[in-house]
């Protein structure tokens, strides 16, 4: 009797770990195996001997402190523009004006569509030929000689023309964060603000920001985390190295080099290796700072 | 029908919390037993325990001298009520009900039988097409009722069933409950929190406090004869007034003296106090056994605070050294707060508790 | 009352405003989507020959055939300038065909054109009007990209793999996170949620290695079983949730009347987590689906359908109308699963009420 009831708990307490086991053996063989491989890897050259060699061409290579800068410069400068105007719109939809649901659905629209659809969407657009000109000129805000020329590639106006198409994309999942977190706000605290002698404005910056806090550390960072990786929307844009991206660098390495010269695998893994670490710290700081580490064992 | 047996039964949660500590319990054939304690007392853990759905940490459960403790919930010959009902949403009223009995390899009109027989005795005979969104929360709680019943397990088990009906319903329901335990004499075990179901339905009260049994009894028994300061406190509404007594041996006569009264006993209380050597003493009286007397001879006076009326009664409540005492009297004259009041109270309702543990002192 | 006239004005004002800004934002989001779909649906001559472009695609052209001493010239209606612009000047009549069809989008078939030049021979010009092939771009994009139709396969079938992996996977284990306390429970999450944030296009190059080695580099299968890391992070906190919603009561009636827990599972559980379920797997989908950039590391001569749009976008100069009728070919999948599951994405993201 008393062996029953053991091995009946032993397979209730196995139970839970069973059911994670498949999960943690996936992760390990497709997952920390590569991760391991790559911080690894990028310290070996082909014939499997050691050398810092891939790390030297990186920090080395013309194009990586460019990359650097225009990664952190895009993503730092898209963030900031995209928080303001998803704030914005956030706070318009939470007006809960006549029609806000259609509005709603409208500006989470792109959230459906793919990045490569957006970005040949927008190609189409900026040529200076394209929809863009055609309809400044339709609306008369142009004139017919006067087309705009969008993509000279020129670095500042590219810079800008990749951070209105990045957000074009993806405001709308910013927009959505912020507007969860609006909904959940208890409206009373507001309407106590404005009792107790609050203007729109003062309820809006010493009441609903303050508690939206959190909201927006956690949008502000699952957005910086994605905008380090930027790199498609550039090179569909401009091609590989016109405006180079850490991601990009390491694509291009990889697809584009390596196929020729297999040593540039190894240089795309020191570049893999690079991006893993600077997103990997910011995730950690996230994980920090919305509390997950400190949730208890039983929470 | 059957019998059902804890025997020394512990649910042990982890290293400090116990959900059940050794808990020997006997519950007789057709019996209606109900489980009564505040909330985190154990007595879901105990009725989770006996369904199979807790594994006991030590013990054994026998149900007709069987022991079931290893034998997984389906084959226990048991059946239950949710709380929240747990009433399947995605299948309806009649696929609930004939669920455990599809189980059983019954013949198609063997279960339709029995389907519309259960579902006619809780009068939901016309809801049996229905899925549980479109019922109410009475009717559901029917369904629940109708699919433990159809199985006809040797022991019912309920979880708090009424307690998410509202107050009417839930005293027709109550009703409707032991009506029903007459007609299918189905071992019943019941878990409530609330003692005034507890008294009108229960054959015994088992009363629980912190995973242990407190008190075994009839609601008389136990309204009587709280057999501690706990259940004394807990039993009846508006709950005892407790008072904490010196005890005076004036020659021959005990007197309890209190900083706001003097009571000298009467023989038959003197006698229960002749094993208790202590000098002080906690005893209860219940708000209907402190009575109000003329100015002569009464034991205390007092301003009444609050008045309740409850229609031909009233509850009073008023401040005595600081503590709030509430009384409950008729109507014949309206009291009105502020007024000033003679008690007494009367002798032979008094309980007297062991200072230290709470223990009830004296037979009675 | 002059007071509720002034009330009435400002809050008028207010609401215009406010409609006018809203009415803006929905401009700029949905007009770039409108001359998406319009200019996948235009012919290259009402793209690079017209200009402004037009805000509708023409349904029609106009033709004009003269002849001249190489043979026919063909001119094209441009209506934007209201002219006829000479095109092209040859004999071969088969050229012509060829011509109308790749510019315009339009058919010329050869009995027309017959006609037409039996037409030519009392005329000195013939004026003609052809019906245009609204999706042309959508069968010439196919046509030309070779791989494109292998590629579309491709992304279904492993979106389809990945889903079955990520559900089967991630499904157990959000069961055991939303139904059991264990040691290490919250470790795990974090790990989830950690392995889920890592930027998988760093881990791309070596597990192309790791592919290699197991001969699944460049197959669908292995991209499939690669994609399934970011999903399975994803299902286990989505199907948590699902199971979270379904009260544990419900599994243990099951339990009591009759069935074992598995049973109660496969009776109860499974059938109301169902819908949710579907979602999920339609979420997993659509990441599968869109996935472009570990997909262009990890595939080399069999990439899947956003790569095969990506290399040509990339590429395309001068091909803008095929570029946007890849991109839609991309976008419309993705667009109808989101559309079926909008309601679960944005409670997904917090908990948006719609």
């Amino acid at each position: 009797m008393d062996s029953l009831t053991h091995s009946r708990s032993i397979w209730k307490k196995a139970a839970p770990y069973l059911l994670i086991a498949p999960t943690i053996v996936w992760y390990g063989f497709f997952w920390a195996r590569p991760v391991i491989q790559a911080f690894y890897g990028g310290f070996f050259d082909l014939n499997g001997h050691f050398t810092l060699d891939n790390y030297k061409f990186v920090f080395n290579d013309p194009y990586f402190l460019q990359a650097i800068f225009n990664t952190f410069f895009i993503a730092i400068v898209s963030v900031a523009v995209e928080f303001v105007l998803a704030f914005g719109l956030s706070l318009l939809i939470n007006i809960r004006f006549k029609g806000a649901g259609v509005f709603l659905f409208i500006a989470t629209i792109p959230m459906a569509l793919p990045f490569v659809a957006i970005a040949a969407m927008w190609k189409a657009g900026l040529a200076t030929y394209g929809w863009l000109n055609s309809f400044l000129y339709h609306v008369g805000l142009i004139a017919k000689n006067g087309k705009i020329v969008f993509m000279s590639g020129n670095k500042w106006p590219s810079i800008f023309v990749i951070i209105i198409i990045d957000a074009w994309g993806v405001i709308p999942s910013m927009m959505i964060i912020l507007v969860a977190g609006m909904q959940n706000l208890n409206e009373e605290l507001k309407e106590a603000g404005y009792i107790f002698g609050g203007t729109r404005l003062t309820v809006l910056r010493k009441i609903t920001i303050p508690l939206l806090k959190s909201t927006i550390t956690t949008a502000l960072i699952l957005r910086i985390i994605s905008a380090i990786q930027i790199w498609a929307i550039i090179t569909l844009m401009f091609g590989y190295l016109r405006l180079p991206t850490l991601v990009s660098q390491l694509v291009f390495y990889s697809d584009q080099r390596a196929p020729a010269d297999p040593v540039y695998y190894q240089r795309a893994l020191a570049y893999s290796v690079i991006v893993a670490i600077i997103i990997s710290s910011i995730v950690i700081l996230y994980l920090k700072v919305s509390g997950s580490f400190r949730k208890e064992e039983n929470g | 029908m059957a019998d059902l047996k804890l025997e020394n039964l512990s649910k042990r949660f982890s290293r400090k919390v116990w959900g059940v500590k050794k808990m020997d319990l006997s519950v007789k054939d057709k019996e209606f037993l109900v489980l009564l304690g505040p909330s985190g007392c154990g007595k879901t853990t105990t009725l989770r325990l006996i369904a199979g759905l807790e594994e006991a940490t030590t013990g054994n459960i026998l149900i007709d001298g069987v022991d079931i403790t290893d034998t997984p919930p389906r084959k226990r010959d048991i059946s239950m009520v949710f709380q929240s009902y747990a009433v399947w949403p995605h299948m309806t009223v009649y696929d609930n009900i004939a669920f455990a009995l599809r189980f059983k390899h019954l013949s198609k009109a063997e279960i339709d039988s029995i389907v519309t027989e259960t579902a006619d005795m809780v009068k939901i005979d016309n809801l049996v097409k229905r899925y549980p969104d479109q019922l109410s929360g009475g009717q559901r709680q029917r369904v629940a009722l109708a699919r433990a019943l159809a199985v006809k397990p040797k022991i019912f088990l309920m979880d708090e069933p009424l307690s998410n009906l509202d107050a009417k319903l839930r005293v027709v329901m109550r009703t409707e409950l032991r009506a029903i335990h007459q007609q299918t004499k189905a071992t019943t075990v019941f878990v409530t929190h609330d003692q005034s179901e507890a008294m009108s339905m229960a054959d015994r009260i088992v009363i629980m406090k912190d995973g242990v049994i407190v008190q075994i009894g009839s609601p008389d028994d136990v309204y009587f004869k709280s057999t501690n300061v706990f259940v004394a406190g807990f039993i009846g509404m508006p709950p005892t007034n407790f008072f904490t007594v010196e005890i005076i041996h004036e020659g021959t006569d005990i007197v309890l003296k209190h900083p706001f009264f003097e009571l000298k006993l009467d023989n038959e209380r003197k006698s229960m106090l002749y094993d208790y050597s202590k000098r002080s003493l906690t005893f209860g009286i219940r708000p209907e056994d402190i009575t109000i007397t003329s100015e002569k001879n009464n034991l205390l006076k007092e301003r009444a605070l609050v008045v309740e009326p409850q229609g031909s009664l009233q509850i009073i409540a008023l401040k005595i050294d600081d503590k709030i005492v509430k009384l409950v009297s008729a109507r014949e004259h309206t009291v009105f707060p502020g007024d000033m009041l003679f008690l007494t109270f009367k002798q032979n309702k008094l309980h007297f508790f062991d200072i230290d543990t709470g223990e009830r002192i004296g037979d009675l | 009352m002059k007071k509720e006239l002034q009330r009435n004005l400002v809050r008028t004002a207010r609401t215009t405003t406010l409609y006018i800004l809203v009415a803006g934002v929905a401009m700029v989001i949905l007009f770039p989507i409108y001359f998406l779909v319009t200019m996948s649906l235009m012919s290259d001559f009402e793209m690079y020959n017209e200009w402004p472009l037009p805000m509708l695609p023409s349904f029609s052209m106009s033709f004009k055939l003269q002849n001249s001493q190489k043979g026919y010239l063909l001119s094209i209606y441009n209506k934007v300038d209201n002219t006829y612009l000479d095109m092209l000047d040859t004999n071969d009549t088969g050229y012509i065909i060829n011509f109308v069809k790749r510019k315009t989008n339009c058919t010329l078939t050869r009995e027309k054109l017959n006609e037409i030049i039996e037409e030519l021979k009392n005329n000195s010009k013939v004026e003609f009007k052809l019906r245009k092939n609204f999706l042309l771009n959508y069968t010439l994009f196919f046509r030309l990209k070779k791989d494109a139709w292998p590629a579309f396969l491709r992304s279904i079938y492993t979106a389809v793999v990945t889903i079955l992996i990520s559900l089967s996977i991630g499904g157990m284990g959000g069961y055991a996170f939303s139904r059991y306390f264990f040691k290490g429970k919250n470790f795990l999450k974090l790990g989830v949620l950690f392995v889920r944030m890592f930027p998988a296009v760093a881990t791309a190059i070596p597990a192309a290695i790791i592919l290699g080695n197991m001969g699944l580099y460049d197959k669908p299968i292995g991209l499939a079983f690669i994609y399934s890391i970011g999903s399975i992070g994803l299902t286990i906190w989505i199907t948590a949730s699902i199971f979270l919603s379904i009260p544990v009561e419900l599994e243990e009636a099951a339990q009591i009347f009759g069935t074992s827990k598995a049973g109660a599972f496969w009776h109860v559980t499974l059938p109301l987590a169902l819908p949710g379920l579907a979602a999920c797997a339609m979420y997993a989908f659509i990441g599968s689906w869109n996935e472009y950039a570990q997909a262009i590391i990890l595939t080399q001569f069999n990439p899947t359908f956003p790569v095969v749009v990506f290399e040509y976008v990339l590429g395309a100069t001068g091909m803008a109308h095929l570029a946007t009728a890849g991109g839609m070919t991309l976008a419309i999948p993705a667009v109808i699963f989101y559309l079926f599951i909008r309601r679960y994405i944005l409670r997904m993201w917090g908990g948006v009420r719609v």
